[in-house]
């Protein structure tokens, strides 16, 4: 008799088996809740890297996969409802979307609506449906349908996973296809999805969601510069034997490189006074991310003349300077004479200006170099993605992912040298020549003002210039990273009355 | 190829030894006193570091800082000075007491998440004749236990450190013995 039990036993258990909604699915209603593989695993009894597999394409068995598809079936269930709340501010973006859907599915609706026990992607939204209307999952009201991310502002993800789905007859296919056009590779919208998440985890609290973000914002640099990097030419060398020119002396001196950072103020205005408009450069260390940049460790010669091909710091004598009445000098206000050590902008300034184009000095003396091959291309995507989160989300008015992004490039590029507060990355020569770019870049804008007719009265520190005349002509105004805007406008210079000992100081720096 | 260099230099190559490299990063991760015990200020804070409690003060004398209570009074109140032999003993002890309490922290650091990322900068061949000069390239590995090697840097045992560190760079394949001597070694924790 117990042989027949045990015979029952098996049919029972051979019974219809539980359905589970696509591996996709799985995974992103596990990362919704917010649950880890290892919370997940340990709470079914498996290991992780099963949970991993089964959110990859595999199924469990019949017992774990009575219980997985009950947690499933719970999280879908909890997710419906949550959206349900929430999902009318989120709407009006979608209406002509739905308004299409319902006029192609309408006709059809009366007929087969079947209700589902596991809820499935809707094909309309993404999110999960619990009804199946003419064999495609989806929501039977157009109030539950709402987008996959509540108002994406930087994404382009979900719409154009939106505008292959919304397509009648084909299937929502979310893998790799063969396509002619295809994402681009790259951090996608890393960026915004951690505000997002700061927000929600704030609950809207803008003050201590962007205090949470300020804290992490070099960690999450970090991974943001991994993930530009991922299947990119150059590795990142992070930790290179570094030369004992770019030790600091003590735990808190400096090194001996020579930054150049402008600080000039123009000796003596022109007759008459003047108004004088401080123009700021926005996001000055964003564009200085863009830099010849050396891949590996810097190797010593000595008394060569400059390959272009290569990049580091440099023992240089500098030319004489000729033009302090009109111009900064390019080295920056450098009170001591003889040799110092420079980094590659500069000294590309330097050539450059002592180049027939410019003419404007003598070539200087390299006398020994440290140096590696270089590229201008390290940082570009992790810079493009910078920028093109801070681009929307100035035209957003999005005042949280704006100063999360500035604290991202800023602090990475202020730790990236010995600093504790960043170990990844030791690289004190890519922080001194990020910072050169800066100051050269800001001298080329000097330039550029006085090759215009325009009147340079200061240029200090990385994104401050100082003009008299139309500005407007040369540097258009705004907020994007080759625009200028202005910090300030005042009156210096003596009157035209009396013009002696009638000097007005020009004011102090601003902030 | 020997797998062991047997007489580094001969051909003018120039580095250090692996080992040697990891315990200076690990030296440099623990991050102690950096002032030297020569100067008053450097000696103060590491006999300070050294009895603060009795438990440091214990593991002072573990780490071969055998004098008398009433000479480390002497010492901390200035009316001695130590004698040149014992400033290097006040040295060596607080460089050990210094790492074993750092270890416990750096090793869970360095194991955690699957390992630490290893960059391994090959040894410095400028100086090598040109026919001589091999193809060295730049390495990186990933360790994924770190425990031998951080016991060993903690308990001061350069040979047991030279043979963890073997025993990690042996993962680097045939060719590990050109990275037994390196210029660099480079991790964060």
């Amino acid at each position: 008799m117990s042989d027949f039990d045990a015979i029952d036993a098996l049919l029972a258990a051979v019974g219809p088996q539980a359905e589970l909604p696509p591996p996709e699915v799985r995974r992103e209603l596990r990362e919704r809740a917010r649950l880890s593989k290892a919370q997940v695993a340990r709470t079914l009894g498996v290991s992780p890297s099963t949970v991993g597999a089964w959110e990859s394409g595999r199924d469990p068995a019949e017992e774990i996969r009575a219980k997985y598809a009950y947690l499933l079936d719970g999280l879908a269930a909890k997710f419906t409802t949550g959206t349900a709340q929430e999902a009318t501010p989120a709407e009006d973006a979608e209406d002509g979307d739905e308004d299409e859907a319902r006029g192609e599915t309408g006709d059809e609706a009366g007929d087969e609506v079947e209700s589902l026990a596991t809820a499935e992607p809707c094909v309309l939204c993404g999110s999960p449906a619990r009804h199946r209307v003419a064999g495609f999952a989806q929501h039977l009201d157009p109030a539950d349908c709402r987008p996959v991310v509540a108002a994406p502002p930087i994404t382009t993800q979900p719409t154009a996973a939106q505008a292959t789905t919304t397509s009648p007859g084909t299937r929502p296919s979310r893998g790799p296809a063969k396509r002619a056009f295809q994402e681009q590779s790259g951090p996608g919208d890393l960026i915004g999805r951690t505000v997002r998440a700061a927000l929600a985890e704030h609950r809207g609290d803008v003050d201590a969601a962007l205090a949470a973000l300020l804290k992490r914002a070099i960690p999450d640099a970090m991974r943001l510069l991994d993930e530009t990097r991922k299947g990119a030419r150059y590795d990142i060398v992070a930790h290179p034997w570094i030369p004992d020119v770019l030790r600091k002396q003590t735990s808190r001196g400096a090194d001996q490189i020579w930054e150049a950072r402008p600080k000039w103020t123009r000796r003596e205005l022109p007759p008459g006074r003047h108004e004088v408009t401080a123009l700021d450069i926005n996001g000055a260390y964003l564009s200085a991310l863009k830099t010849h940049l050396p891949l590996g460790q810097l190797e010593h010669t000595t008394g060569f003349a400059h390959d272009r091909r290569r990049a580091g710091v440099h023992l240089i004598t500098p030319p004489a300077w000729e033009h302090g009445a009109v111009l900064p000098n390019p080295i920056g206000n450098r009170d001591e004479p003889g040799p110092l050590w420079v980094t590659e902008p500069t000294l590309r300034l330097l050539l450059r200006l002592s180049g027939p184009k410019h003419a404007l000095c003598a070539p200087p003396e390299i006398h020994e170099s440290y140096t590696s091959g270089a590229t201008e291309n390290l940082l570009e995507k992790f810079r493009v993605a910078l920028k093109d989160a801070r681009d929307t989300a100035i035209a957003e008015d999005d005042e949280v992912t704006l100063e999360y992004v500035k604290a991202m490039y800023s602090k990475f590029v202020s730790t990236m040298g010995e600093s504790n507060y960043n170990r990844e990355l030791y690289r004190p020569d890519w922080m001194h020549i990020i910072r050169s770019q800066a100051f050269s870049n800001l001298w080329m804008k000097a330039l550029k003002a006085h090759d215009e007719g325009l009147t340079v009265v200061r240029a200090m520190g990385t994104d401050e210039l100082h003009v008299i005349g139309d500005w407007h002509r040369v540097f258009t105004e705004g907020r994007g990273v080759t625009e200028v805007k202005t910090k300030d406008i005042y009156t210096a210079g003596t009157k035209d009355t009396d013009d002696t000992d009638d000097t007005e100081d020009l004011p102090g720096e601003e902030e | 190829m020997p797998e062991r260099t047997i007489d580094f230099g001969k051909f003018g190559a120039r580095g250090i030894k692996g080992s040697e490299a990891v315990a200076r990063k690990l030296d440099y991760l623990a991050d102690g006193i950096v002032t030297p015990v020569t100067v008053k200020r450097g000696l103060m804070a590491r006999l300070h570091y050294l009895t603060r409690t009795d438990h440091s003060r214990k593991a002072a004398r573990d780490a071969g800082l055998t004098v008398t209570d009433r000479t480390l009074k002497a010492w901390l109140d200035e009316k001695r000075r130590p004698s040149n032999a014992n400033l290097e003993r006040i040295d060596a002890a607080y460089r050990r007491v210094r790492r074993r309490n750092v270890a416990r922290h750096l090793l869970r650091r360095l194991n955690a998440g699957g390992g630490t990322r290893v960059e391994i900068h090959p040894l410095n061949q400028s100086q090598v004749p040109r026919p001589l000069q091999r193809v060295v390239e730049y390495r990186t590995m990933n360790v994924r236990r770190w425990d031998r090697i951080v016991e060993a840097w903690a308990s001061g045992d350069q040979q047991g450190l030279d043979d963890a560190w073997e025993d990690v760079i042996v993962d680097l394949g045939s060719q590990w013995g050109q990275y037994e001597y390196v210029t660099n070694i480079g991790f964060a924790a």
